[in-house]
């Protein structure tokens, strides 16, 4: 008998909730200093500030991007029907360098106090603001561009994103070459996908954002499914075609620009965290979305961890976004070659 | 609102403050840049110094905890070792941390460091904040003094034109209004990079040339052998400042600028 894509969604999430459980635990307990989980608990300090204000929402904070890279990665996936695709296929990631680049450039003018001060006002800094902006910004662009006679055209729209990556990295070299080098260097380091720690309003906004998008890509799961069969074939079986990929192209960009704002460009997760999860568990989106939301949580926060151990003794950590593919492509071609 | 108007002072001033008020009383201090360690041990408070920077290379505080670099410190470092005073040098790159810092209960006193004057308010105010208040205002008239007989003596020399060096590939040299500037000018040298705004400001080979300079000076590292450290400059005098006094904006100042004075006379560079 084949059980429901309801079924089989809770039998995936509860075969990965052990591994995300794992995951925090790793992260709670790795850190530059030995933290006593009773005296935490007690209130004692440091131990309480170390874990409730730096650890917990460090492990909050590679949640919500780990869930959102991976729920938008299986979405912008599908949309494209392209195994390809990654979170930032429509421009973001050079929307969100040109923006870092451009916050450095205006820091001390009469722009770069305004910016600091918006920023500041949603909790976010310029960098960050900036950032999230120019990514936003740009997957507009991208996406409206990759339209011809009222509709998206995949393969025009990744051509455009695929250019328009390739010009705003070489706007943010010639940048570079223009600002103080030093400074441009150390926010583009930052971009390279860096986990911080976020005040608490900041973190819960996250969140909501990225819930918010995965249920209303969960809630199209179905339809995901049918774009597969093509355009025709969807809309033969009754998908109104435009108004899915709209509709998940902006749940996709929404927790795209949240995890932009928070950590900049963390790559890998959003390409290959679907893959993994669909050669486990299937290709349908019903099952896949939730899966990869919990498998990309963990992965994220366990990556962090390793990122924070990995330097120790040099008193410095390489930014999550290298880690992630240092980690992950072993493990990924590994589960390649045992499925196939 | 009150975060919104703390950053836009933020923005206007050199200095600032975050997170919870410093005590009166400030005993233990940990510094994010080899510079402020060094304005603390000229204040004679080595003692209260508890970590500093993986860049600080100063003897006196070899012993000591590193909190990681200026742009990462790790904040779980720094709060195990209980400082009541953390100093900072503003800069984009790490607001961030610094910020987080502020809001686990830090107290952060953050100081430009880019001219000289901001270099003698930073001594002064570290000094009061210290409670040591008339040692910062020493630190301050010693360099003050300590300029006045270089400028003195250079009246009576030669004035010539000289490019500072701070980065070959590409250039970076310093400009006229940054605490290498200023020195330089009490050296009495002319400032061949011109009017560039920043303190240290990218130069093209080209115009380096046709600035003419009559010495190149490169400041703290070793050009690379075997070809000119700036083609196209056949008649100017290179040396090499291996000191690296002049790169930290604190009381090493002092002893950076006899040593640029050395070099620009032609004497075996420190």
């Amino acid at each position: 008998m084949r059980r429901s894509a309801a079924v089989r969604a809770a039998i995936a999430l509860l075969a990965l909730a052990p591994l995300f459980a794992l995951a925090v635990g790793v992260g709670l307990s790795l850190g530059a200093g030995t933290l006593s989980l009773s005296a935490a608990l007690r209130g004692v300090e440091p131990d309480a500030t170390v874990l409730f204000r730096l650890r917990i929402p460090r492990v909050v904070l590679a949640a919500i991007v780990g869930a959102g890279l991976s729920v938008a990665g299986v979405a912008l996936q599908a949309l494209l029907r392209n195994p390809l695709a990654d979170p930032f296929v429509f421009g973001l990631s050079g929307g969100a360098a040109i923006g870092a680049a451009l916050s450095v450039a205006v820091t001390g003018t009469a722009l770069g106090v305004a910016g600091v001060s918006a920023a500041g006002w949603i909790g976010l800094l310029p960098t960050q603001f900036a950032a999230v902006l120019g990514s936003l910004a740009a997957s507009v662009l991208v996406f409206t561009l990759g339209r011809a006679r009222g509709r998206l055209h995949p393969e025009r729209a990744l051509l455009v994103g695929v250019v328009f990556n390739s010009f705003a990295s070489a706007l943010v070299i010639a940048l570079e070459a223009v600002l103080a080098p030093e400074k441009t260097q150390a926010v583009l380091l930052w971009l390279a996908g860096t986990l911080g720690y976020e005040p608490q309003p900041v973190l819960v906004a996250a969140g909501a954002v990225v819930l918010v998008a995965a249920a209303i890509l969960t809630a199209l799961a179905g339809r995901l499914n049918l774009l597969a069969l093509g355009d025709e074939g969807a809309a033969a079986l009754g998908v109104d075609v435009e108004r899915t990929r709209l509709l998940s192209f902006f749940a996709a960009s929404a927790a795209v620009g949240a995890a932009v704002a928070l950590t900049g460009l963390v790559g890998f997760v959003g390409l290959v965290v679907p893959h993994a999860v669909r050669l486990v568990a299937g290709p349908d989106h019903r099952v896949v979305l939730p899966a990869s939301a919990l498998g990309g949580a963990a992965f994220l926060v366990l990556a962090d961890a390793i990122a924070r151990m990995l330097f120790r003794g040099l008193g410095t950590e390489p930014p999550v976004g290298a880690v992630t593919a240092l980690l992950g492509a072993p493990l990924f071609v590994l589960l390649l070659r045992r499925r196939t | 609102m009150t975060r919104v108007f703390a950053l836009l002072l933020a923005a206007a001033l050199t200095r600032q403050h975050l997170g919870p008020p410093v005590p009166a009383q400030v005993r233990r201090v940990v510094t994010l840049a080899p510079s402020l360690s060094e304005i603390v041990l000229a204040l004679g408070a080595g003692d209260r110094l508890v970590g500093v920077t993986r860049f600080d290379d100063d003897p006196r505080v070899a012993a000591l905890p590193r909190v990681g670099g200026y742009n990462d410190p790790e904040p779980e470092t720094v709060l195990g070792l209980h400082p009541d005073l953390v100093i900072a040098q503003p800069a984009p790159e790490n607001r961030g941390p610094v910020e987080t810092l502020a809001r686990i209960g830090i107290p952060v006193e953050a100081f430009a460091l880019d001219d000289l004057k901001e270099v003698e308010d930073a001594m002064e105010q570290i000094g009061a904040l210290l409670g040591v208040p008339e040692r910062g205002r020493a630190l301050r008239d010693e360099l003050e003094r300590h300029r006045a007989g270089v400028r003195a003596e250079a009246a009576k020399g030669p004035r010539r034109r000289a490019l500072l060096v701070f980065g070959l590939d590409p250039l970076v040299v310093a400009g006229p209004r940054g605490f290498a500037g200023e020195l330089l000018r009490d050296t009495g040298a002319v400032n061949a990079a011109g009017d560039a705004e920043r303190p240290f400001a990218r130069m093209s080979v080209e115009a380096a040339v046709r600035a003419q300079p009559d010495v190149v000076v490169i400041c703290g590292f070793e050009p690379p052998p075997g070809r000119p450290a700036i083609p196209g400059l056949p008649r100017a005098r290179v040396t090499t400042l291996r000191s690296t006094a002049l790169l930290h904006p604190g009381p090493r100042l002092a002893e950076g600028l006899d040593d640029l004075v050395a070099a620009l006379r032609g004497k075996r560079a420190p």
